[in-house]
């Protein structure tokens, strides 16, 4: 039984996807006038939660981009910044959700030690 | 992949808007500018996106048969590859009053429409706000996982 438990451990791991899909959006926010340009996206929560129902550790799990082949306009970029700015937005919200679910469990753990040492 | 990354992206995307704008200014600045004969030809900026296949390690692990399927590197943002010449051919305007009139008195002026050059600008800076925006948000990630630690 190691002190962070599984949990933990994936809602560490989501944070860093997390942070590899704000990476991801920005880059297509950029990128929203560059010609012939292609979207992408990263799906953190799908690679998790696949890896580990096949019993994988969260901690090794890799998070890669797909690209989004699509054109929305006249020079072949397939940016829509109004989702890009969307997406950007509800990723931001999910991080900071799992900043606190992540900080409430370790205040769980901080609780236990100060009653140890003070009683 | 370091923790700055998508401030530093949408960071070059305002670097990036910010040239296309001064572009778009010298474009508008220079609506009737004759030069004598040979008129200012309109400009625009080329970009190109960074990262993703451009790096040593994107060539050699593609060239090692190591395809993943989606992006290759990760990505770095966008940059101005340059600044190119319009292909628009001057228009001429008549008026003979002019020094720089030909015979049958036209003159040669630039090919620039004010209000495609607006309309640009307005693209432009809808661009940079939401380049702002998605730096704010990757400020406000950063600050909450700073909380984290007090």
């Amino acid at each position: 039984m190691s002190l962070l438990d599984n949990t933990q451990m994936a809602l560490e791991s989501a944070m860093s996807g997390s942070m590899i899909e704000q990476s991801t959006l920005a880059n297509n926010l950029a990128n929203a006038d560059t010609p012939n340009f292609e979207p992408s996206n990263v799906n953190f929560q799908q690679t998790l939660a696949d890896a580990m129902s096949a019993g994988q550790s969260p901690t090794s799990v890799q998070y890669t981009a797909y690209t989004q082949p699509q054109v929305t306009s006249a020079n072949g970029n397939g940016v829509d910044p109004n989702v890009t700015d969307a997406q950007i937005a509800e990723n931001g919200l999910l991080y900071q959700d799992l900043v606190q679910v992540a900080a409430a469990r370790e205040g769980i753990l901080e609780t236990a030690m100060n009653t140890t040492t003070s009683g | 992949m370091s923790f700055f990354d998508s401030i530093n992206i949408s960071a070059t995307g305002l670097t990036a808007e910010q040239t296309e704008m001064n572009v778009t200014a010298e474009n508008l600045a220079n609506a009737n500018s004759t030069n004598n004969g040979t008129p200012y030809t309109p400009q625009a900026v080329d970009l190109e996106s960074i990262g993703s296949g451009n790096t040593f390690q994107d060539e050699l692990s593609s060239a090692m048969g190591n395809t993943s399927g989606g992006v290759s590197g990760p990505p770095g943002g966008v940059q101005v590859q340059g600044i190119v010449s319009e292909n628009v051919p001057a228009q001429e305007v008549y008026d003979p009053g002019n020094p720089q009139a030909n015979k049958q008195g036209y003159v040669k002026e630039p090919n620039i429409q004010p209000v495609t050059e607006m309309t640009n600008m307005i693209q432009e800076s809808n661009s940079y706000q939401a380049d702002v925006t998605a730096m704010s948000t990757s400020k406000q990630m950063y600050s909450s996982t700073l909380e984290l630690l007090r």
